[in-house]
Parts: structure tokens; sequence; C-alpha cells
């Protein structure tokens, strides 16, 4: 699904210039979980925002899904975006003024999906989240947990083939932080690809496969032992 | 996709109630001063457009030179109608006023007058010149017959009904009787007409049929034929000079031809002035109604446009300052799939909603200042709310304002970038500083131009009015139409005079306020020619005159009743003085003589010379005047000693309502009457200090907004210099200092601006104030402390906060 090759990414300011991924070679299969992993300002975020389609590589080549991203005006990454990828976000990034309900429904709105069909679609994922109760509040009045769920809800809600998750538990207490991995893990199973950013050893092992960065070049990957053990 | 814009755009807007309040207000303040504009300026533009064939009717206007005065008249000579309609088919109509001023009408068998304010003579043509109706009345025959009148509806209700005036008869100041033929409908108010409610026929106006060519006392309209245009007419008007203005003058001075007379400097031309510029473009002596000027309705109008664009980059400047809070939401919504082209429609849709917002306040703010608008403005507009084409241009203008004013917040925003702004929060950095500081340069640039001006026309007022005038205004009371007294005109001020709080009374209609003027061209004794004609003022007054007016006499002496030879005697001014050519010492004796036919000459001498004292408005220069002792009763002018004005006014109403019972009694104080003439620069100047301050005040919102918006954005740095040691001075300083930068920018852009353009406004004047420093000084004090007191609010609540507060909102 993924094919990354000779990726580069630079970042400019007015003297200095820093090199954030050097030299990156990854290929993510269809229904894999991979976790990247990684100090500080190894890369990470950068490389997830890659693969995502929000930031542009500087060299090399990035192609899913044999299309190749690198190069694409930012209109065609949208469209391309649209309805393939889900995002999870540490922080959640919830829109503080839209309901639950309506958080979920709006990458559905972009997709301009009636509206019977978005609602039919919204509750199905927000059952299957156990939020469904809360459709009518807004994120300042849920728990980090129920949030993340809602964020996740919306992720999901177009059933993208791709969810990119940055430190999805990194703001959340270790009971919420379990649950969200265990809704992850299911996806996956379900056949979602994903590919997580994390810093927590206990997350990592919820995946097939580690990809370590430093200094903005892949070190070491591993297969999951914990996995293979479980597969 | 539009009903989620819509109800994210109003949960935001109810979110931010202060940003919402600073934005609508702000919005709401100049659309209204721009509504309240618009529609004066659309009253000002509709002036006499709805008269039948407006665009054909034309007045004629003469510029002549003569005798040392020039003069630019409104008027033509009485047979000019007649020739032009006989000699000229591309005349269809005409018609001529008389104008007589204000008049005192009642009922033959009543005592009570009634005072109407502008009466005039008038053709019977008037109706069919200006396509009027009449209510009741014949239009056939109405103003045909001498001593005949028309009355406006008003007028007629004062007296009858509208039905039944016909053939009722109405004494008018109390000598002469005519007879009611016909009511019309009140006269619109933006017309030349508006303050006309008398129309007398010009059947009973002996001059109207005189072949006098000299005089200029009639207001003359054409009416030319659909096929006609002005250029048509502008050989015929200009052969009248020939044909039948010379061979008339020969008659008094045998011999001249056209080449003496233009050889000895004189000169008369003849103009055609469309009916519909006389509003704006004509400002000619004694104009039928107060005209305004388009001078006016550019600055007006470029005020209106100045609010609006204030509104709108208060708009922009706090949308784009705000949206640092609104960046996660366009980062999520890029992330989800949104692309720019539909954030930017989000973003115009919440302008939009805010716009619309603003004009429903705005309207409601219209409806509400529009009485104090029309004070200011001295008209009588209202609301065209049944009108469907004012809503839509409304709607429209305002959904143009929103998509504006929302387009560059629109643009900036979606721009953003997500990986950006997803990841930090609310510590991103927001672009776009340098374009809100030069928004912020512009609003203070346009408030300093606009406070400048306020106070270079309220300095140039207050240099008129305490200028010397050659007389004294001061504590006189005028009380008007004394003539109504008849025979009792002099036991009134006789018995005036006796009152204690009175120094000196005088009779005459000739004031140096805005009141009755004659001139006439008068020759120095055995100088009967054409090239030494003195075109000169000629008032009828009083021995009590010049006491009572604290003129100085330069030369001879004042009237005395006891010297019998005064009635042919002539106080001469400075002006005067100057076209004879000599010192005032030799002055005295001489003799000039109105008449131009030696044999009917009567002379007058001249027994002294009073300082020049002026009589019209600062505009102008002083002309040539003399005074003559007559009777002239209209107006009799009390000095009063200072004490209780209201005591001594109710003595003279007393005196007044028992000497001339029935007559109305009304005064006024010269003062006042003096500053009438200053009118049209009076209300200038409100008008610019009220659209002044709204700008100021627009312009410190998106200060005061924008101060906030950077308090709250170096909220961190300002902890961190606080835990370094900062004071709360020291903070406050260099929060304000930023500001202040940008307000002096806009300072030092406005001011020769402003210079240029008050100095450009004040050489209208012939007697002005030249713009000293210190009004500019002024300017820019006033603009830095309102900034200042604006931005330090904000600078010093966020120097005062707790750093460990405000470092924990990282």
């Amino acid at each position: 699904m993924i094919k990354i090759q000779n990726l580069k990414k630079s970042f400019r300011t007015e003297e200095v210039e820093t090199l954030a991924l050097n030299d990156v070679n990854l290929n993510v299969a269809s229904g894999e979980f991979v976790a990247i992993m990684g100090p500080s300002g190894c890369g990470k975020s950068t490389l997830l925002n890659i693969i995502g389609m929000l930031d542009n590589p500087t060299e090399g080549s990035y192609k899913f899904s044999d299309h190749e991203v690198g190069g694409l005006k930012e209109r065609q990454r949208t469209e391309l975006r649209k309805g393939n990828l889900g995002f999870v976000f540490q922080s959640f990034n919830l829109i503080d003024e839209l309901t639950v309900y309506e958080n979920v429904e709006l990458p559905l709105i972009y997709l301009k999906m009636n509206k019977s069909e978005r609602k039919q679609k919204v509750m199905a994922v927000l059952e299957r989240m156990k939020i469904a109760h809360r459709e009518k509040h807004f994120p300042q009045q849920l728990s980090g947990g129920q949030q993340q769920r809602v964020a996740i809800s919306r992720a999901v809600v177009t059933n993208p083939k791709l969810i990119l998750a940055d430190e999805p538990t990194g703001n959340l207490d270790s009971k919420n932080g379990i649950e969200v991995m265990n809704l992850l893990t299911e996806l996956n199973q379900e056949g979602t690809t994903i590919v997580m950013v994390t810093h927590s050893d206990r997350d990592s092992h919820y995946a097939h496969r580690i990809v370590n960065l430093f200094d903005g070049q892949i070190v070491t990957e591993s297969q999951n032992r914990a996995m293979e053990a479980r597969v | 996709m539009y009903k989620n814009y819509l109800k994210i755009a109003w949960r935001n807007l109810k979110k931010q109630p202060f940003f919402t309040f600073l934005n609508v207000f702000g919005l709401a303040i100049g659309m209204t001063g721009a509504i309240l504009i618009s529609l004066f300026v659309h009253d000002e533009l509709s002036f006499d457009k709805m008269f039948a064939d407006s665009d054909r009717i034309y007045r004629i206007d003469t510029d002549i030179k003569f005798g040392g005065a020039e003069m630019e008249s409104a008027q033509a000579a009485a047979p000019m109608a007649n020739a032009l309609q006989n000699d000229f088919a591309q005349v269809k109509n005409t018609v001529r006023f008389r104008t007589k001023g204000s008049m005192l009408l009642r009922k033959s068998e009543t005592n009570d007058n009634s005072k109407e304010l502008q009466t005039t003579f008038v053709d019977s043509t008037f109706f069919d010149m200006f396509g009027i109706q009449l209510l009741s009345g014949d239009r056939k025959t109405a103003l045909t017959q001498p001593n005949t009148l028309v009355l406006t509806k008003t007028a007629a209700e004062k007296h009858f009904g509208i039905k039944n005036a016909i053939g009722q008869n109405l004494l008018l100041n109390n000598t002469d009787t005519y007879t009611i033929t016909g009511v019309i409908d009140d006269l619109p108010t933006n017309s030349f007409l508006k303050d006309y409610s008398v129309f007398m026929a010009m059947a009973g106006h002996v001059a109207s049929r005189e072949n006098n060519w000299g005089g200029n006392n009639f207001y003359t309209f054409i009416k030319l034929i659909p096929s006609a245009n002005a250029d048509d007419i502008k050989i015929p008007l200009a052969s009248m000079l020939e044909k039948y203005m010379l061979p008339w003058a020969q008659k008094y001075f045998p011999g001249m031809t056209g080449e003496s007379f233009a050889a000895a400097g004189n000169s008369i031309r003849y103009h055609t002035m469309p009916l519909t510029d006389i509003h704006l473009y004509s400002a000619r002596e004694s104009e039928m109604s107060s005209n305004s000027s388009m001078q006016n309705v550019y600055i007006l109008s470029f005020i209106g446009l100045f609010l609006i664009i204030l509104a709108c980059v208060n708009f922009m400047n706090l949308s784009t300052a705000h949206s640092l809070k609104r960046a996660k939401e366009v980062g999520v919504r890029k992330t989800l799939g949104s692309n720019k082209t539909e954030l930017i429609q989000q973003f115009l849709i919440e302008s939009g909603l805010i716009a619309l917002i603003s004009l429903l306040l705005a309207v409601a703010l219209s409806i509400t200042v529009l009485p104090l608008f029309n004070e200011l403005s001295g008209r009588a507009i209202s609301l065209p709310f049944t009108n469907p084409i004012f809503w839509l241009i409304l709607f429209v203008a305002t959904i143009i304002l929103g998509l504006f004013s929302g387009s560059y917040p629109a643009f900036f925003m979606s721009r953003l970038m997500p990986v950006k702004t997803l990841k930090g929060g609310s510590h991103t950095s927001v672009g776009g500083g340098n374009i809100r500081n030069a928004l912020v340069v512009f609003q203070f640039a346009i408030s300093v131009f606009l406070i400048v001006s306020t106070l270079v026309v309220f300095q140039q007022l207050k240099f008129i009015q305490s200028k010397d005038l050659g007389f004294t205004k001061d504590q006189v009371l005028l009380i008007n139409d004394t003539y109504a007294a008849g025979k009792q005109v002099k036991a009134f001020k006789e018995e005036v005079g006796r009152l204690g709080q009175v120094q000196s009374s005088t009779f005459s209609s000739f004031l140096p306020v805005p009141s009755s003027r004659s001139s006439s061209s008068f020759f120095e004794e055995g100088a009967i020619e054409q090239d030494k004609a003195i075109q000169m003022g000629t008032w009828y007054v009083d021995e009590d005159y010049i006491p009572t007016l604290s003129m100085k006499l330069i030369a001879g002496r004042n009237f005395d009743k006891q010297h019998l030879t005064d009635s042919t005697a002539v106080i001469i001014n400075e002006s005067t003085l100057k076209r004879l050519g000599v010192n005032p010492e030799a002055a005295l004796g001489m003799r000039i003589s109105e008449e131009i036919e030696i044999e009917k000459s009567k002379f007058f001498t001249v027994i002294g010379v009073v300082k020049n004292f002026h009589f019209e408005s600062l505009r102008e220069n002083i002309n040539a005047l003399g005074l003559f002792l007559d009777k002239s009763t209209g107006t009799l002018a009390i000095k009063l000693k200072a004490g209780d004005f209201k005591q001594t006014i109710s003595s003279i109403e007393s005196i007044w309502t028992k000497l001339a019972p029935g007559q109305p009694f009304s005064y006024r104080f010269m003062d006042d009457a003096f500053n009438t003439s200053y009118d049209a620069e009076q209300r200038l100047g409100r008008i610019f200090m009220v659209f002044t301050i709204l700008s100021i005040f627009i312009a410190c919102l998106g200060l005061f907004g924008l101060a906030a918006f950077n308090a709250q954005k170096r909220t961190k740095e300002i902890g961190i210099r606080k835990v370094l040691g900062a004071s709360i001075s020291q903070i406050t300083y260099r929060l304000t200092t930023d500001f202040l930068k940008m307000v002096g920018l806009g300072i030092l852009i406005s001011l020769p601006l402003g210079w240029y353009t008050m100095n450009k406004w004040l050489e209208d004047f012939s007697y002005r104030i030249e713009i000293s420093w210190w009004i500019l000084a002024l300017a820019a004090f006033l603009a830095i402390a309102v900034a200042i007191l604006t931005v330090s609010y904000q600078s010093i609540k966020a120097a005062i906060t707790n750093p460990v507060k405000s470092l924990k909102t990282e």
C-alpha cells in the first residue's frame, strides 16, 4: 500500500537547513499495523505527515496504492486523501464548536454524501465506539478517553484504507490508553492498515512491526515478537 | 454543507461575544454612516428632477461688470423672457419669478396675521412650465388677473380649507387685497421652490411690463423644445445684448457703442443654468433658495466611503488576528478532506453572516439617529422603507461588503498548513502581521486627516465670529416685520426706547446680516458717463443706525434730525470712497446722483464716511455702500444693556401687542442672524465632527481588539519577561509602543495631506486663517492620546497578570 523510496525532507530557515528525513525507505503492506518509534526530533511526525499527505517530501518517491504522491498539488493531495485516510492525533483535534455527532459527520460532508446516509454511518460508528449516548455533547464536555473515541470514530467513519495515528494515547491515562489501543487493533484485524507514531513501548507492542527512527534515518526494523506469538 | 458552515459560524460568533461585538458594532457604525450619507447624497442629487421636462428647463443668469462692481446674478431683465420666446423658435415656454420675501397674510375681516416666509410674483405660465397641478381652482385662469394669488396647501389651511379657499380675499402686509384663485400641493422639499408658499399673479406687477434692460430683478426660466439643447440657445442669448440691451442704454448714454461699453471695462453676459444643476452648481447672488454645492456632496461621499473602508479594515484586522483561535479548526478540516475552496467559502459565509447582522443593527441605528442627522444636515430625509430598490441595494451592498471584508481573512486562513496548526495547539504564529499593521496605519491616517479638517473648519468659524466686523453684533435684538405696526411704528420705537434695558434702537430693513438689499448705479456730479459709474449698495436707515450698531465714522458726521437737508445726504463707506478716488475729507460735500437722465437728477451730498464694515459673508469683499436717511421700518434693531434679556424681550412684546394687536411678534439676536450666513460652514463643521468621532471610534475598536489579541499572543513572552525581572511599566511600555509606531506613521502620512486639502478649502474665503502648526500638533496629540488610552488598558491588564498563570497556559 505504501512504498517509500529514498525519501528526503529538509526544512530551510534563513540560515540553516535542517534535514528532518534522510533517505528513508519504507514499505507498508495492506493490512499491516506499523509503529514508528524514536526519540523527540527524530523525524517521526514529519514522516507521518508525509504519509498522511499533509506535507510534501523534498526528494524521493512516495507511492500510495501505486499513485505517486510526491510533487502533487495541494488540491490533488486533498482529493487523494478524502475517504482513503483517517487521522488520530495526540491532542484529539476535535472542533470545539461542533457536537460529537457533527464532528464525526464532517468527513462525510466533504465526501458530499447525502444526509440520511451520513446519519446511518455516523450512528453506526458511534454505537460501535460506545459513545452514541454522547452524540449531542460538545468535546469540552467529554473526558479525554471519550474525546479520543470520538476522534477515532471520525477517522474511521469513511472506512479508510489507512489510519494514521500520532501518539494516540499520549494524552490519556493507562486505562483509556489501553482501550484506545484495543480499538485500533480491532480495526486492524478488520483489514484497515495502521501506521502509528508512538513513544510508548506498551503501545508499540500492539503493532506487527516497529520502525525505529533516529536523526531522520531508519535505524532498525523489527517484527514484533509479541505479535508473532499472538499470530 | 452550507448548513454546517452557518452552524459553526453562528456558534463561533456566540462563543466569542467580545470579538463578535467589536466586529459587528464596528461594521454597523460604518454602515450607519454610509446609509445616512447615501440618503443625503441621493436627496442632494434629486433636486428639481420631479418637475415636468426638468431636463429642458434652464434659468437665464446674468454676469454684469459695471461701474467697478462685478455681479453674478441669478436673475435677468424683465423683458428678457418675452424677447426670447418671441424671437426664437427653440424656446417653447417661459416663466418669471419676482420674489418678495416674507409677507404677512390675513383674512380681510380679521386682525390676526400669519407670516409666510417666501412669497413671489409669478407668470401665469407657472403651472405648465413645471407641470404643477392645482388641488382646486382653474389652471387656465388662475394667476392671469392682477391681485390674484395661489397658495400652497399648508398656507391655505392656515386660513381656509383647501376647497373653500377659492374666491376668498386675503390682505397682504395689511395693505393689498388679493383673491385666492388656486391651491396647489406643498412643493417638494428637494426643489428650488421648497420654501415658497404664496404665488401672486405677475399681471399685477408694474415693473414686469416695463421695457427695462438695465435692472436684473426677474428669475427667468425657459423651457426648450424637445429637439433643442442648451448649445442652441447660446448664440441667441449672446445676441440679446446688441439687439435689446445696447439700444435701450443708448437712450441714456447717446453715442455709446458695444466697443466703448467694453472699453470702459464693462460687460454683460447671459448664460443658461440647467434647472437640475441649480442646487449643486449655482452659487450666485440672491438665489431663490439656499443651495448646496457639489463640493460638499463629494466631501460627504468620501467621508462615507472612508467610514465603510475603516469598518472593513477593522473587520479584516480582527478576523485575521482572531484566526489564531481558528487555526486548529482549519487544520482539522483540511486533514478531513476539505479543500481550499471549501474553506474560503466557509469563511466568506461567516463574514457574510456578520455583515448581515451588522446591517440589521445599522438599520436600527439609522432609524434612531435620523432625526439628529436631519437636524445636523438641515433636511427632512426619511428611510425609504417601502421602496424595494432601497432594500435590494442595501442587501446587495451588504453582501459585497461581507465578501470584500471577508476575502482577506478567508484567503489568509485557508492557506494555513494543517501540519503547523494541529501540532502546537495555541502557540502557532499567525502571519499577516505586516498587512494588519499597514491597515492600522491607514485607519489612523484617515482619522488624523479628519481631525485636522474638523479643527480647521472650527478655527475658521471662530475667526469669523471674533473678527472685527466694523460693527458690534452682540446684545443686539432684532424685532422682525415691524412694518406690520403700520402708523404705530414710531410709537413702538419710542416706547421701547424708554425701557431701562434699552441703550438705543434703530429702524431699518437693511442690516449687516441676511436682510434686504438693494443697489444702484451712481455718478459723481458732472461725470455721467457710463465708464464713471459706481455700482453702490443703497441702504435706508435712520439717524440712530450708526450709534446703535457701534459703527465708526472716519470723517464727517452722522445724520441729524436738526438738519432738514439730510434727506438728500449720504454717508458712504470706504469702498465707495476708493471708487471716488479721493481722501475722506475731500469726499465731504461731493454730490452724487443715481438718475441717468440729467434733467431728473436728484443729488445726494456726502456728509460722512463710515469705516468699512462687513455686511456680507466673509467669503466676499466689502463692496461700495451708501447709507441714506429714509423711512425703512422692516426691522427694529435694539442695542441692549447687559442684564436679563428675557425680561426685556417680554416687556417689548407687551408693547408690541398693545400697539400692533394681531400682528405676529418675532425676534432674533443679531449674532445668531450673523451666524446663519455661515450655516453651510457650521453644518460642514458639525458633520465633520460627527464623522470624525465615528471614524476615530471605529479605528479604536479595531485597535482595542488588536491590542487584546496581541496581549494574548504574547502571554507567554510577558510571563517569561516578568520571571526574569521586568517591571509592569516596562512591559506596558513595550506593548504600547508597538502600536504607537503605527499610529505615528499614520500621522506622518495624513498631516501634509490634511494641511494641503484644508488650505484649498480656505481659499474660498476672502478673510481666512492660516493653518498654524499647533492645529497639526493638536491633531497628532489627540490621535496619540486616544491610541494610548485604547491600547494601555489591554497592555496593563496583560502586564499585571501573575506569570505563574500565564506560563501555565503553555
